[in-house]
């Protein structure tokens, strides 16, 4: 069996020794991005965290941009308003490559493997994409599992309905059917942990497949839900990401609804279990709703992409979802888009069965779903137009809620005989 | 509680209820007393209490002449107060042991009155009689010092009686029917107040035949498994545990196919602990653990360092006798039958270091450890008490009136407290250790405690390395899929040692008490070095 750790890490945490919070960064290019959440970190070792032992571990994928160098020679005297004070401990930051295939579950298994290793009470995962990441939100990350009262620590962005609205129209409402557990962003590149959730977590063979390489976060806080652990919940005010390149809607929403389904069904004993496991949350802070969107829908193409995609993939449709879903959907195009609750509802369960028993081809199916989703999507930015920012969040919730109430429905499709 | 194989992972503690604290002030130790002192014991980390005999007894062996089976020694408390200790214990998820004295009975109890008072007594039938003392000519006598026969003449009835211990101590006849219907009826009595298993006295002596040695017959086994179906069938997860002082080989049959005793103490290996130590050289130990057979996965060994007895030498050779009464009994008083009457800490000279790592060994062995009361403080002894009392003097809890045992005289004690000024309760007891961070208690709380994070210790295998340097004592203890390496130092010199971990490689190992990482291993020798009498265990994970 080939190592997790290198030697070279090894080495590099054997002079670290054993922590308290452990915060691993994973990367791949992130050299022009990786800057403020580093800076976050050193700032919280010297104090939020300054009495805890405290290592960030940076994991790249092999970054052609210099990432590992930009995390090494990151200092905290770049940022002139900072501290005044002395750090109490050596400040340890570690920079290695990871072994595997490179993706994010590689590089967390590297980060939990070397947490474990260093038997840190508390591990912090953060996203390299996110520039919000302040020392407040490091430590708030870490401490429900540094002092013991959480296993999980799962952030809550402050943000206005129609913000995140893949997580917000398909992830949080299936998530919640499946695990009965209301996150708000379970899909989160930034999370806490306990070192107990990470020693479990490293025994599952689920890390030897290929499964997880893009379901990786998903998976984590499946797990959490679905064990038993203790969650928590904090809110981290905004969430802003780094300027980059992102990808398109049409690439986005299959990765994201691949990684859903595919959770769901490395979790599948788990969650479709006639007993399952009770989830405790605790909300420590609830994030603020904004009043203005960061983003906006396309009310004018995206009806049109979404009538268009009906008309061309109608018979893909057929085969993948319940032929009252079809029909409803298509009678729902006109002559204003209007996708309710609970067309979305029967929409998201259907696909999510579909890709678990493969019907159709998975890629293909995954890429039906795109104009679904936009239509959707026109639809509930339709609906809350003359609503404030709290109404329309409280429509989230009643979505979340209607979702949740057919679990029933989606154990019986998911473990139904393959059609 | 409902793992039936507890006793496999368990820690056990073994004490004497006379000598660990006294309620009532009248000097001797009791129930109430007890139950005052289970906090500690809680907090020590051990698992189930052995308990020495309390019953009802005219005490002269110490209890294992016992007069009345099925009642509490007066100076110890009532069944009640027993009772009320039980429910003490198991709430703080303490399992108790008693002791099964069933080879004999004390010549007061009320079976022998009866059985000596005519021939033709119903109770008569109880006990082995013989108008001669010839049968079984040839059976060694095992207390040498003191008795010169195994039949004593009972004036009373004008005939012999049979005896393997003291003459007081009448053998009971298990040929008897009725004679195990008692045993049985004894032991349902206990299990039924809620006793967790039984520490079984003198098991190899139970059944005579003319013309053997009249140990280990086929007899004495049908005997035991009778006693363990029966147990099974009514009170399932109960535990019996053998004393036989024999070699590996011989005690092997007494867990049967599993359907005998769950546990058997290990007599050899303890001797062979100390001399390894004082030889510097693992030779003896490796080889007393190697020659020791498997035995069926339900049963376990027990392992000790010290108890309520001698460190008995009968499981050694001459020449090993020799040495051991010349390295650790050089003073004549200490000896007593074949061994040595002292404590722990005495036999080390009191080294910090000595008996942290025979305490290691202790724990890290295949076997379940028994700790003696007060060795976790590195109580002192008396060799001067006489007899084995040297060894049961009264717990050290402070450093105050006869050290926190008793609100009695000192001169009242059933024995006086140790008071020397190197074992003495003022400089040895609880209280002080509990609050001194680097004391043997907290050290050895530290201890159980690690050892407690790993089944392996409990229920694993072993597989020994065998370094060059012979004063290097390392082995691999492995449990399903983990793995710990254990290194000792048996030297009081630094030490350093290529240990040859090929079939490991790939594993970094961490030590166990601070979880530092060390290197990884790799297919080259593993190279260590170790302080004097250091020792290491690794857990060793594959990342």
């Amino acid at each position: 069996m080939s190592s997790i750790l290198s030697d070279d890490l090894l080495s590099d945490l054997m002079a670290v020794g054993q922590v308290d919070v452990l915060v691993g960064l994973p990367t791949l290019n992130h050299a022009g991005s990786v800057g403020p959440a580093v800076h976050a970190v050193h700032v919280a070792f010297d104090r939020e965290l300054a009495r805890e032992r405290a290592v960030l571990v940076n994991v790249d994928g092999g970054s052609t941009d210099g990432t590992p160098d930009v995390v090494r020679d990151a200092s905290i005297l770049d940022h002139p308003t900072l501290l005044a004070s002395q750090s109490l401990r050596t400040r340890h930051r570690i920079s290695a490559p990871y072994h595997g295939v490179p993706g994010k579950a590689a590089a967390l298994r590297t980060v939990f493997a070397a947490a474990d290793l260093l038997q840190a009470p508390a591990v912090v995962v953060l996203d390299p994409e996110v520039a919000s990441v302040t020392s407040e939100s490091v430590a708030a990350l870490a401490r429900p599992a540094l002092d013991g009262e959480a296993d999980f620590v799962s952030p809550a962005y402050a943000r206005h309905p129609l913000d995140g609205l893949l997580v917000t129209q398909v992830v949080r409402p299936l998530f919640r059917t499946a695990y009965g557990l209301p996150l708000q962003e379970p899909l989160a590149g930034e999370f806490g942990c306990s070192g107990r959730f990470v020693s479990r977590c490293l025994e599952e063979p689920a890390w030897e497949t290929d499964d997880l390489r893009l379901a990786v976060d998903l998976w984590i806080s499946g797990r959490a839900a679905s064990d038993g652990w203790r969650v928590a919940e904090v809110g981290l005010g905004p969430r802003r990401l780094t300027a980059r390149p992102r990808p398109a809607v049409a690439t986005l929403v299959p990765q994201v609804l691949d990684a859903l389904f595919t959770s769901l069904r490395l979790l599948e004993a788990r969650w479709t279990s006639p007993a399952p496991a009770s989830p405790h949350l605790r909300r420590c802070s609830r994030p603020a709703v904004l009043p203005e969107p960061g983003t906006s829908v396309d009310r004018g193409a995206y009806p049109a992409l979404f009538r268009e995609g009906l008309a061309a993939l109608g018979g893909m449709l057929e085969r993948a979802l319940p032929p009252s879903a079809v029909a409803a959907l298509r009678a729902s195009a006109e002559p204003d888009v209007r996708v309710s609750d609970e067309l979305w509802r029967s929409v998201v369960l259907g696909l999510a069965a579909a890709h678990r028993h493969a019907v159709v081809s998975r890629d293909h199916l995954l890429r039906a779903a795109v104009p679904l989703y936009l239509g959707r999507v026109a639809s509930f930015a339709a609906e809350v137009s003359g609503l404030d920012a709290g109404a329309a969040e409280e429509r989230l919730e009643a979505l979340c809620r209607h979702f949740e109430r057919s679990r029933g429905d989606l154990v019986a499709l998911w473990t139904a005989p393959a059609r | 509680m409902s793992d039936d194989l507890w006793y496999k992972g368990a820690i056990f503690y073994e004490l004497h209820v006379k000598a660990y604290a006294d309620a009532n002030g009248d000097g001797t130790g009791d129930f109430p007393g007890l139950v005052t002192r289970l906090d500690h014991l809680q907090s020590l980390g051990v698992d189930c209490l052995w308990l020495l005999p309390m019953y009802p007894s005219p005490l002269r062996d110490d209890g294992y002449d016992i007069s009345d089976y099925c009642a509490i020694h007066p100076e110890y408390g009532t069944l009640e107060d027993f009772r009320a200790f039980l429910r003490a214990a198991h709430e703080r998820g303490l399992r108790v042991l008693t002791e099964l004295v069933i080879n004999h009975t004390s010549d007061q109890h009320l079976w022998f009155k009866e059985a000596r008072s005519s021939r033709e007594s119903p109770k008569r039938g109880y006990y082995v009689w013989s108008d001669t003392d010839d049968r079984f000519r040839g059976v060694r006598i095992i207390f040498r010092d003191t008795e010169m026969s195994n039949w004593a003449w009972d004036p009373v009835s004008k005939s012999y009686y049979w005896h393997r211990f003291f003459s007081h101590q009448p053998d009971l006849n298990f040929d008897n029917p009725a004679v195990r219907e008692e045993i049985w009826r004894m032991m349902r009595f206990w299990l039924e107040l809620g006793v967790d298993g039984f520490r079984v006295d003198a098991v190899p002596y139970l059944v005579e035949r003319e013309g053997t040695s009249c140990e280990n017959l086929p007899e004495t086994h049908e005997v035991v498994r009778e006693l363990r179906r029966r147990m099974d069938a009514e009170f399932p997860g109960r535990m019996l545990l053998a004393e036989a002082n024999m070699w590996p080989e011989d005690v092997r049959p007494y867990f049967g196919r599993g359907d005998e005793f769950h546990m058997a103490f290990h007599f050899p290996l303890m001797p062979r602990m100390f001399m390894a130590l004082r030889l510097e050289d693992r030779k003896p130990l490796v080889e007393i653990v190697e020659r020791t057979p498997e035995i069926p996965a339900p049963c376990q060994w027990g392992l000790f360092l010290r108890n309520h007895d001698e460190l008995t030498l009968e499981m050694v050779t001459d020449a090993e006798r020799d040495y051991m009464y010349a390295e650790y009994a050089r003073d004549p008083v200490a000896r007593i039958n074949l061994g040595i009457r002292r404590r722990l800490a005495p036999l080390l000279d009191g080294d910090r270091r000595r008996i942290e790592l025979m305490n290691a060994l202790l724990l890290s062995l295949p076997g379940s450890p028994f700790l003696y009361y007060g060795d976790e403080i590195g109580m002192g002894d008396n060799v001067y008490l006489g007899d084995r009392n040297g060894v049961r003097t009264p717990m050290q809890w402070t450093g105050g009136w006869n050290g926190g045992f008793s609100t009695a005289d000192p001169e009242r004690l059933y024995q006086p407290v140790i008071s020397n000024p190197v074992y003495g309760h003022q400089a040895v007891n609880v209280e002080r250790q509990r609050r001194q961070e680097d004391s043997l208690l907290n050290w050895t709380k530290r201890i159980i405690q690690v050892r407690r994070s790993t089944p392996v210790f409990g229920r694993g295998s072993i597989e020994f390395l065998k370094p060059a340097n012979h004063r290097v004592l390392a082995y691999v203890r492995g449990f399903g899929s983990e793995k710990v390496l254990v290194v000792n130092n048996l030297s009081g010199t630094a030490q350093a040692v290529e240990l040859d971990l090929r079939g490991l490689a790939g594993a970094i190992p961490i030590e166990m008490f601070g979880r530092s990482l060390f290197p990884r291993i790799h297919e080259r020798p593993y190279v260590m070095t170790l302080g004097p009498y250091d020792f290491f265990w690794f857990k060793l994970r594959w990342l």
